[in-house]
């Protein structure tokens, strides 16, 4: 009875997402225009430069993993974002739901999303500039999908409590901590081109090692010995971590009368 | 019987950012609500009423006091509470792009409903809401008073044992407003619903409310049935008789139900505990005089004085 109730109160968040998808033209336009423009200009750009077909793949994966990322994140970033727009939190929170039934229940539809986008720009990579997206195998593949579904997770975490910290004018801090951990973790490049004070930082983004992974199938030696060790271990750390802050965030909220704020 | 909502020495203060002096807005705020009650705090703006009801609605944790709902604690049981209450407030915000029905369905999610139990439920509700023919309407085209009906019907979903009402009708017309007081009232009458309203509106208090409980500043002033604190606070229903000639000599003080009296020229003026009762026996005990009152004016106490004595 209780795995049945707490099925009902995640697929609430769930259709929830996904219904606001479908009924907001910019959600949609969100999730095919930017990874169209990321692929296309990234893509380009490589032919001007006429670079080799490894290094090409090397920075098509970038693209490819920053808006799979940007979009598997959102549903959860959004996750109150929607009841805080809509000034419904209150009502949200009367009801006897969890962060557990909030975040699983948008994070799946990020999921399918995300899910979405790197279909459509791993098609158009191979496609239009001869990216091999078979050389990593199916199990390369599922670890690298993993791995970026986990991080966009922990972003996404970490949005909601800024939410509930600071309200909605969290949301451009949010974004901004997104990039510049994209910006650290060695996108288009390889970590050992940024300073080395940088690089130590970028060796605790989990997504480091996850490019790292990936990326060694495509003739980049990896820079650790053990990447999809690190990157999980550090993933599940941060995603324990995150969770427990946003569940203290959310007991500090009930304290404070944030929920009641948020719903004014 | 053990009593649907009973808080004892609720604090709640607010800081202003991190090291800001904290503002009290609830101070020692005992309450008791019967099972089955419709039970109004009333208060002028910033009394502190929303945030009682978001304390005793799991919305907000106190920082001092006791409160059980339904025979659970607000804070420790809040998950298992849950279940069994709801709110509607003022000025229905849902989110805008999801129709009647979806919003309903989101919200019995949210209670674990599901299935055709829940298609039942949102189906009788939209029925008993007058809101069939908008169930594919999106929130954000809806009037305010459809608004308010759909915050009601949310508010059911889960058949809650107690329903906290923050100032229902506040923005609606006059007829929306009456059109949802009835609703309250049906409801309370037909399935045996705690009810928890705040408002300002005393009329809305007088037509709904078996009890009312004043909030002045954070502290709760006085509480509980409307005639009770009448008469613990000497008010009572007016009535003025008026004769031709001098009033007859009687100790007006000492006639059932008088609470204080006053003898001008040709006039009597009497405040009673309850005019519908007494005024036959008055009437009988002028008439034993031989004299009879050219008119009898009567005026019962409204909320409104017994809220001017209270917050004033």
């Amino acid at each position: 009875m209780r795995l049945h109730t707490d099925f009902y109160k995640i697929w609430a968040f769930s259709v929830r997402s996904a219904l606001v998808t479908r009924r907001n033209v910019f959600a949609v336009f969100e999730m095919l225009f930017w990874p169209l423009i990321g692929i296309f200009s990234v893509g380009l750009l490589t032919r001007f430069l006429h670079l080799e077909e490894e290094t090409v793949s090397f920075i098509l994966i970038g693209a490819v993993t920053m808006n799979t990322i940007q979009i598997a994140q959102l549903d959860l970033s959004y996750a109150l974002l929607y009841s805080v727009w809509s000034k419904s939190l209150k009502h949200e929170f009367i009801a006897p739901v969890s962060l557990f039934h909030i975040l699983i229940g948008s994070g799946l539809v990020g999921l399918v999303r995300g899910l979405l986008v790197f279909g459509i720009m791993g098609f158009l990579s191979v496609y239009f500039f001869d990216m091999d997206l078979r050389r990593p195998g199916l199990t390369g593949l599922i670890c690298f999908l993993l791995g970026m579904f986990l991080n966009a997770a922990v972003i996404g975490a970490l949005v909601v409590a800024l939410v509930l910290r600071f309200g909605q004018r969290a949301e451009v801090a949010a974004w901004a901590f997104s990039y510049l951990m994209l910006l650290l973790c060695g996108l288009y490049y390889p970590i050992s081109v940024l300073p080395e004070s940088i690089q130590i930082l970028a060796q605790f983004i989990p997504l480091t090692y996850f490019l790292d992974y990936f990326r060694h199938f495509y003739g980049f030696p990896a820079a650790s010995k053990h990447p999809l060790l690190y990157g999980f271990g550090q993933t599940v750390l941060y995603l324990i971590l995150s969770y427990g802050l946003v569940s203290v965030t959310l007991r500090s909220a009930y304290r404070r009368g944030t929920l009641l704020r948020l719903s004014d | 019987m053990e009593p649907a909502i009973l808080a004892q020495g609720i604090d709640k203060a607010f800081r202003r950012g991190l090291f800001g002096p904290a503002k009290e807005v609830l101070r020692r705020v005992d309450l008791r609500v019967a099972p089955g009650a419709i039970f109004g705090i009333l208060g002028p703006n910033g009394a502190g009423k929303t945030t009682l009801i978001s304390i005793l609605a799991t919305l907000l944790r106190p920082d001092a006091g006791t409160a059980t709902v339904l025979g659970l604690d607000v804070g420790r049981d809040a998950a298992r509470l849950k279940e069994r209450i709801n709110l509607a407030a003022s000025g229905a915000h849902f989110l805008w792009c999801l129709t009647v029905e979806d919003n309903l369905r989101f919200y019995g999610h949210l209670y674990g409903l599901g299935g055709p139990a829940l298609t039942a439920r949102v189906a009788e509700l939209l029925d008993s809401f007058g809101l069939v023919e908008y169930r594919r309407v999106t929130f954000e085209r809806l009037s305010t008073g459809l608004k308010q009906r759909l915050s009601l019907a949310k508010a059911l979903i889960n058949q809650p044992e107690l329903l906290f009402l923050d100032e229902p009708t506040s923005g609606l017309d006059q007829d929306m407003a009456h059109h949802l007081r009835e609703e309250i009232l049906r409801l309370n009458r037909d399935t045996g619903v705690t009810i928890l309203l705040t408002t300002h509106n005393l009329r809305e208090a007088e037509m709904l409310c078996s009890e009312v409980a004043f909030l002045k500043e954070g502290r709760l002033v006085s509480e509980g049935r409307i005639p009770e604190l009448q008469q613990r606070l000497g008010l009572g229903d007016h009535l003025s008789l008026i004769f031709t000639d001098s009033p007859p000599p009687l100790d007006y003080g000492r006639l059932p139900g008088v609470l204080t009296f006053r003898v001008e020229d040709s006039r009597v003026h009497l405040v009673l505990d309850r005019v519908e009762e007494r005024l036959p026996d008055i009437l009988a005990a002028v008439h034993d005089t031989g004299q009879k009152p050219a008119r009898v004016q009567v005026k019962p106490v409204d909320l409104e004085e017994i809220y001017r004595e209270i917050t004033h």
